[in-house]
């Protein structure tokens, strides 16, 4: 058996021969949006890792579950860590909890099931826990006993039942458990200095009472319970706005279910205090200082339909009486409202869209106003917001503010004493779907074109003349930046687009992207220079908690718009370049769909939406699909696959026919399915071998890939179906393979490939036995021999429907496959794609675990290497290495190179102008795009290429030469006089 | 399997058999300061049905709680440094914890390398299980290395080419001899001279090179026609060779090239 040491090392020689990424093409091939998601109100904050350094870092744990840490001078990521890796979909209720202790280098994070705390400054891990409960609330208890140690209160949700663990710090062993008696739904955690409380909730739904359980801080026991108010006080655990903890006197608070009071109660008290809210109020926020030390002041702030106010509590600590001090007045437009402490100072900061206030707790007194310098982009409408406020050293009442808000465009924006410091376009995190599309901009030549072509020939010259005529206009423009052209390709600068429109370039690097995300908006990136946001838009709106279901997604380039279906039967037409709706039609207004399908038709190409169950209506005959449509059927859409076509019966409207149907054995589930893509050109319809015959690749367009697995058995079945019949073509069954973790399949060309995790004994040795993440590739070919055509020969036709019948049946592919183990999972897979199809081709796939893009060559993935032998002198010159079984994931084949590219969900490729080159752009919660070449750059100069040392070599020739031909005219001369004969 | 059972139920409340296995990234010299590692280091643990991942904790350590019995492929996954694989096997331990592992909760742990793509019993080196199911990786494959040179240009690189050294040695000759010659000591340089005139490789610095009008040269005046003709020119060369010739060079080509000089000596 070859040592693996070795099979690596082989490969590591193969890698020049396949190119990575040059360290100088870094930022300028490549961008990356290094995202975290959305901030949330609870869970973002400054926060000084080091006690004794005053620098600050803001942390967040986002609504995607990525915990990070910013550095709030220039934006960038510090560090970060995806929490809940299974998938991003939102978890309906707790998004998560995060506390920092003051002064502590540490941050604790709870979400879902399990608890972790971090290093502040470098993102490691201190501990990380799973609980068999749900964590409800997280809270970090500022003194204990030990000293210096601050531990953590966790509550958790044990079967209806509030179970309440303190953590130590150090390593999250628990000091105490504290198990209520009785079934409530455990709400929150709170504590000052000497108690620990839990609120939750009595009664049943819509009539509960707010219970409060005393519990002391060293042993973890009980010493009272307090149950405030009368039954039917809360409606809903929605309605418990707020909890203080770590304050002097901690409040909770709640509001009935219409909005019209708020309840307020100091924790360790039996007595509550209402206080009317204004009305209109539609929502209730409450910020209050977590600091011990700080005043017990508190603010409500409350929002209408049209502007927001605030009103300003204190807390009498001896008398735990709570009395109005001031409001704020209602301003217009969004606002929000953070609160910041220093020592027993609590500052309040609002934001809205015009400007920045600061206020002190005490008084209603105005310690500072920046009017907001909204940046090119929109008016600020912030949501939410964190602020930190500084008191100016040496002068009395000067203070400097920076207010992370994140705005109603999903932005999260630093505002730093009135001006914006960065934003980041953290809506983009949650994408669902993404297309290239061109730059609108040759379209009017276009048509011109177009009218031409359709004019008698006489008028079409003449027309071309005058329009020939009348651009010569822009020549002075053009002869004006021929130097600054001539300067930037030279020296390998950008010049900055015309008047920042985004303009096609002769390679076709140039394009955009549009994203949809799953909260519902698009978009338009400009992959040409570094992924620029050109526009965004809110195009659906999502209720919280839910996402966008994108179904599908069709560029019409001829003019210039981008179709988005969803999945509740809503779709939207917007404007490439601009993100203009064009049209636009809310959720539910048509039937659900399962899918959309890109069909051909008389009327041209469109995206027709499939309904559930596979059911598509009638058509108009202009619009019917020409193709054989695809659709999942069946009771739950995982067994059933059925062909629809839409025959023409001369009628104005066409209606589906199923024209086959098939069926998963019985325990089988569709897990993957995989078809071509659409642009895959076939360069060669033969594969050369060495010795000169060929190989004829089987290429059908109309066949797909259909993996099945089955849960009980562990197998995954793999079968390559006819589209067109539902024949098929080909199956094979893998045993041993693990269906819980994720398969994925893709095809290109002639070839397939499905990874999945497999743990199996060979079948032939059974003494051995394998496990890893394995990917099997298949090639198919026409027959089994070459040169030899098979039953079809070179007929121009074929029919799927009506095969031609060898002589035991119908003429089946040759499919040749391989399994090989790879070194990590992947998964996003997809294909390169290049304009003639000449150039290699790449598969490329997502690294879930080194949160990077890798491109293995189709040359290692090929599966005719030949086994357990070098390869022959024929096998070498048509490219075949000797196979191995391992594909390791060499670094040069990373793509993303160094970048931690976070969660990518899907990788979209395109072609360009220039044959070597394909477009890559991948999206999940990081947005990245860079350009591959799989054969090398044969056609375009790469960075690589030196203009100056060119130019600088002709001219030290010329130098060289001026130089010396004087000296050797002279000495010629000098030779012909002076020579000896 | 019976003492299994009664082992968990000895080891108390856990309900089912688990322990923890911590894997510890020890300061070698391949890895001086595993602090230096980036935060998204994480380890894996991945069995059929299962896949279980630790973060790089503070202390370098990979920390998996609740592993239970099996078999698993544990991966190291980090940006900057290749790992090798590992096979970990967690198992009811027969004897109650003789090697390793944590008796109390009466399973043993044991941690091998393993070869991707080989037979899953092929185990490779073993790791030392510490107290308390510690294991420290000390081999790192090695350095991530995610760039390709880029051939740069050089100077030193041209220059290094033995082409061009030959044709800037060459060079120096062709432009220094002359002053070198112009510069020697009047009696040294006639030595010079005397010694040039019988070295056959003067005749290759080309005829009037040496920069001295009475230099005969012995190959000069070498008719390569008339020496494959066989003809007696032999003779003619050896007398030019000798330096008798002087005043017939002086008289002969005025202004024709050395072809026409020999012609004009052939048919005397």
């Amino acid at each position: 058996m070859l040592p693996p040491q070795l099979s690596a090392l082989l490969l590591l020689a193969l890698s020049p021969a396949v190119g990575a990424v040059f360290q100088d093409e870094v930022g300028h091939l490549d961008y990356h949006y290094e995202l975290l998601g959305l901030p949330q109100r609870e869970t973002t904050f400054f926060h000084r890792p080091r006690r004794d350094d005053k620098a600050s870092l803001l942390y967040t744990l986002t609504d995607i579950g990525v915990l990070g840490a910013v550095n709030p001078g220039n934006g960038a990521v510090v560090w970060r860590q995806l929490l809940n890796d299974t998938s991003t979909t939102q978890s309906a209720g707790g998004l998560g909890l995060l506390r920092a202790g003051e002064g502590e280098n540490w941050i604790a994070s709870a979400l879902g099931k399990s608890v972790h705390a971090w290093d502040a400054v470098s993102g490691r891990n201190k501990f990380w826990l799973d609980f068999p409960s749900e964590v409800k609330d997280l809270e970090i208890m500022e003194l204990t006993e030990e000293n210096r140690r601050k531990d953590v209160l966790v509550l958790f949700d044990d079967d209806k039942v509030p179970v309440l663990r303190r953590l130590s710090g150090n390593d999250g062993s628990v000091v105490w458990e504290f198990r209520d008696t009785t079934r409530d739904t455990a709400l929150q955690v709170s504590t000052n200095v000497e108690r620990v409380f839990v609120i939750s909730l009595r009664g049943t739904p819509a009539a509960y009472n707010l219970k409060v359980t005393v519990i002391d801080t060293l042993t973890g026991r009980r010493m009272d319970e307090l149950v405030i108010g009368t039954k039917t006080d809360v409606h809903s655990a929605n309605h418990v706005m707020f909890v203080g903890a770590n304050s002097a006197a901690p409040i909770v608070a709640w509001t009935d279910a219409a909005l019209t009071t708020l309840r307020v109660n100091v924790l360790g008290t039996k007595t509550r205090q209402e206080f009317p809210l204004a009305p209109g109020t539609v929502a209730v926020e409450i910020h209050a200082p977590r600091l011990i030390q700080s005043d017990p002041h508190f603010l409500v702030h409350s929002r209408t339909a049209t502007g927001n106010r605030a009103d300003v509590y204190h807390v009498d600590l001896k008398t735990n009486a709570i009395t109005k001090a001031y409001e704020l007045p209602l301003l217009p437009g969004p606002g929000a409202f953070s609160t910041s402490s220093s020592g027993a100072n609590v500052y309040f900061t609002r934001i809205t869209g015009e400007e920045l206030t600061l206020q002190a707790s005490t008084s209603h007194g105005i310690l500072g106003r920046w009017p907001i310098k909204a940046g090119e982009s929109t008016p600020l409408h912030p949501v939410h917001a964190v602020a930190e406020v500084i008191k100016k050293a040496g002068s009395t009442d000067s203070y400097a503010v920076r207010a992370a808000a994140v705005t109603d465009a999903d932005d999260w924006v630093l505002i730093r004493n009135g001006e914006t410091a960065w934003s980041r376009p953290e809506g983009m995190t949650g994408a669902v779907a993404a297309a290239f599309a061109e730059i609108p901009e040759s379209e009017d030549l276009a048509r011109t074109l177009e009218l031409e072509a359709h004019s008698n020939p006489l008028e079409a010259y003449m027309h071309r003349v005058r329009r020939h005529i009348r651009d010569l206009q822009h020549m002075p423009a053009w002869l004006n930046g021929i130097p600054s052209r001539l300067m930037s390709s030279i020296l390998g600068t950008e010049i900055a687009a015309k008047d920042g429109q985004p303009a096609r370039d002769s390679f076709g690097f140039h394009k955009l992207v549009i994203l949809a995300t799953a909260r519902g908006r698009l978009y338009g990136l400009d992959i040409g220079n570094h992924g620029r946001v050109l526009w965004s838009k809110r195009v659906v709106d999502i209720p919280k908690g839910q996402k966008w279901d994108v179904k599908g997604m069709h560029v019409d380039e001829s003019r210039g718009q981008v179709t988005v279906r969803g999945a509740a039967g809503e779709h939207v037409v917007v404007k490439t370049d601009t993100g203009d709706i064009i049209s636009k039609t809310p959720p539910g207004s048509t039937p659900p769909v399962q899918g959309a399908a890109l069909v051909d038709s008389l009327a041209g190409q469109w995206l027709l939406p499939i309904g559930l169950n596979g059911h598509i209506d009638d058509l108009p005959a202009h619009s019917a699909p020409k193709q054989v449509v695809v659709v999942r059927g069946g009771p739950d859409e995982g067994v059933e696959l059925k062909g629809v076509a839409f025959p023409a019966n001369g009628q104005s409207s066409s209606s589906a026919l199923t024209t086959w149907t098939f069926s998963l054995p019985k325990g089988q589930r569709t897990v993957s399915i995989a078809t071509r893509p659409t642009h895959d050109v076939v360069a060669s319809i033969g594969r050369v071998l060495g010795d000169r015959r060929v190989k004829y690749k089987y290429l059908n367009p109309n066949t797909l890939v259909l993996a099945a697995a089955d849960d009980a058995a562990s197998t995954l079945t793999v079968y390559l179906l006819d589209a067109v019949s539902g024949q098929i073509l080909s199956s094979t069954t893998h045993e041993g393979v693990d269906t819980g973790k994720p398969v994925e399949c893709a095809m290109a060309e002639n070839w397939f490939l499905c990874t999945f995790f497999g743990q199996y004994t060979l079948r032939e040795n059974p003494t051995q036995s394998l496990r890893g993440y394995q990917v099997v590739v298949s090639d198919l070919y026409e027959t089994e021999e070459p040169n030899d055509r098979g039953p079809l020969g070179d007929a121009a036709n074929f029919s799927s429907v009506d095969p031609i019948r060898s002589p035991t049946g119908v003429a089946l592919p040759s499919v040749v496959s391989q399994a090989y183990v790879l070194a990590a999972p992947i998964s996003a897979l997809q294909v390169t794609q290049t304009r003639q199809g000449i150039s290699a081709r790449q598969v490329l796939a997502y690294l879930p675990e080194a949160h990077g893009i890798v491109g293995i060559p189709r040359i290692l993935l090929d599966p005719r290497r030949p086994v357990g032998r070098d390869p022959t002198a024929a096998e070498i010159e048509e490219g075949l290495i000797k196979y191995s079984p391992v594909i390791e994931m060499d670094p040069k084949f990373v793509i993303t190179h160094e970048r931690d590219v976070l969660g990518v969900k899907k990788i979209i490729t395109a072609p360009s102008i220039v044959e070597s080159t394909s477009l890559v752009f991948a999206y999940g919660i990081d947005v990245f795009g860079t350009r591959v070449a799989p054969s090398m750059l044969f056609d375009i100069l790469g960075k690589g290429f030196n203009k100056v040392a060119l130019i600088g070599t002709v001219l030290a020739i010329m130098a060289g030469v001026v130089a010396l031909s004087p000296m050797v005219r002279k000495k010629q001369i000098d030779m012909r006089w002076k020579a000896p004969m | 399997m019976q003492l299994f059972t009664f082992l968990s139920l000895v080891g108390g409340a856990l309900a089912a058999a688990s322990t923890t296995v911590t894997f510890r990234l020890p300061a070698t010299h391949q890895l001086p300061n595993p602090f230096g590692l980036p935060p998204s280091t994480h380890a894996t643990l991945t069995a059929a049905g299962l896949r279980l991942s630790a973060p790089l904790t503070t202390s370098n350590t990979f920390v998996f709680h609740n592993v239970s019995t099996g078999s698993y492929l544990v991966d190291i996954h980090c940006p900057t440094h290749a790992f090798p694989p590992l096979r970990l096997d967690v198992s009811p331990s027969s004897t109650s914890g003789t090697s390793s592992g944590t008796p109390t909760e009466g399973l043993k742990v044991q941690a091998w390398e393993t070869y991707r793509g080989n037979d899953w019993d092929n185990k490779g080196e073993v790791l030392p299980v510490l107290e308390g199911g510690v294991i420290e990786v000390t081999k790192v494959l090695g350095q991530k290395n995610y760039f390709s040179e880029r051939s740069t240009f050089s100077v030193f690189s041209i220059l290094k080419n033995p082409m061009i050294l030959l044709g800037l040695v060459s060079m120096a000759i062709f432009l220094g001899m002359p002053y070198l010659v112009n510069n020697m000591d009047p009696e040294m340089r006639a030595e010079w001279e005397e010694r040039q005139k019988s070295n056959p490789m003067n005749s290759l610095m080309g005829g009037g090179a040496s920069g001295q009008p009475g230099a005969a040269n012995p190959m000069a005046n070498f008719d390569m026609a008339a020496f494959l003709a066989g003809s007696s020119s032999k003779k003619d060369n050896n007398g030019n060779g000798n330096g008798d010739s002087r005043p017939e060079d002086n008289g002969g080509n005025g202004g024709n090239g050395g072809k026409g000089g020999k012609e004009s000596r052939k048919k005397r």
